[in-house]
């Protein structure tokens, strides 16, 4: 499984709002509640502060992968959400984030939750990819960057 | 390529596919008599990719490790039970490392004659770094490939075969 099995139009949001790091979990989990994929808020926002406060998931170059796993969901979720401008987010280089990929997998799917935060990985790790992510307006141009 | 085959490779990664594909594979091991091995390679690459790019820290790849390490013999059980219910001799193996390579090698070192998959993805990316493993593994593969899709065929069939009770004969008299 890789992430172009779990990439879901409905849940790209452009532009993110928020211009906190709190802030941005919570408006990535809600574009789940908002197309009905989890009913439990608070329960899988819980699960992703907790995890960040192991240590922060903003990467480097401008990525954040926040990431849980969790018994309130039956599958792997991803939601990709892209701010205008570079917030902070505790990342490794320092410098803001912009690129957020929101994963979300239950107890039971080691393996292609792995699997799908590496290929999460691999996609971001070209500067071009960056560079086309950060240019695009709307769902449907990120849908056409990985399917395309 | 050899024919018959006599010795099949099942590849599991724990997908509802790879399991259909098992069912394949324990179907045709007992058409031509061959002999089945199911193989779950745990991703290490995968992990150690995840720790070198700090996506996860220590104890999450310490983890991850452990749920599929225990993922791959729950799998692996779950195929051999199959096989012995259709009277198939089954061997497991269960690896770690890179995916790909850990198949192909196997592929190579003990004559497999077909190497059975399934959970090829059904969405087209030209973008190498989304080909899933089953992909990666069906391009590097060096003896033929059986591609197994999810349909209820194969279920009917499987389940038509007869069950053999353990230490006796067929039941289906």
């Amino acid at each position: 499984m890789t992430l172009k099995d779990v990439l879901d139009r409905d849940l790209i949001k452009i532009p993110l709002e928020s211009t906190t790091k709190h802030d941005v979990l919570e408006e990535l989990i809600d574009v789940l509640v908002q197309h009905k994929q989890v009913n439990n808020r608070e329960e899988l926002l819980s699960a992703i502060i907790a995890r960040e406060t192991l240590g922060s998931t903003g990467l480097v170059d401008g990525i954040a992968i926040p990431h849980a796993k969790t018994k309130a969901i039956n599958s792997i979720k991803l939601v990709l959400g892209i701010t205008k401008q570079p917030i902070d987010f505790d990342a490794q280089d320092g410098k803001g984030s912009q690129f957020f990929f929101l994963v979300l997998a239950p107890e039971k799917e080691a393996s292609a939750y792995v699997e799908v935060l590496a290929s999460i990985a691999r996609a971001t790790h070209s500067a071009a990819m960056r560079r086309l992510l950060a240019a695009a307006r709307n769902a449907d141009d990120v849908f056409d960057l990985f399917f395309d | 390529m050899k024919e018959p085959f006599k010795n099949i490779l099942v590849y599991l990664d724990g997908s509802e596919e790879s399991i259909v594909a098992s069912m394949a594979a324990i179907t045709l091991a007992l058409r031509l008599d061959a002999h089945l091995t199911a193989m779950y390679v745990v991703n290490t690459k995968a992990l150690q990719e995840l720790v070198k790019a700090r996506i996860f820290l220590e104890f999450e790849e310490q983890e991850y490790r452990r749920d599929i390490e225990g993922d791959a013999r729950r799998y692996l059980d779950h195929v051999e039970k199959m096989a012995i219910q259709k009277g198939v001799s089954c061997t497991l193996e269960k690896r770690s490392g890179t995916v790909q390579t850990e198949v192909r090698q196997y592929v190579q070192d003990h004559d497999v004659d077909i190497l059975v998959l399934g959970g090829l993805s059904q969405i087209h990316s030209r973008r190498d770094e989304l080909m899933n493993e089953a992909d990666r593994i069906m391009r590097s593969a060096t003896c033929p490939v059986l591609v197994v899709r999810d349909n209820d065929d194969i279920w009917d069939t499987f389940e038509s075969l007869p069950n053999v009770p353990v230490g006796g004969e067929s039941d289906d008299t």
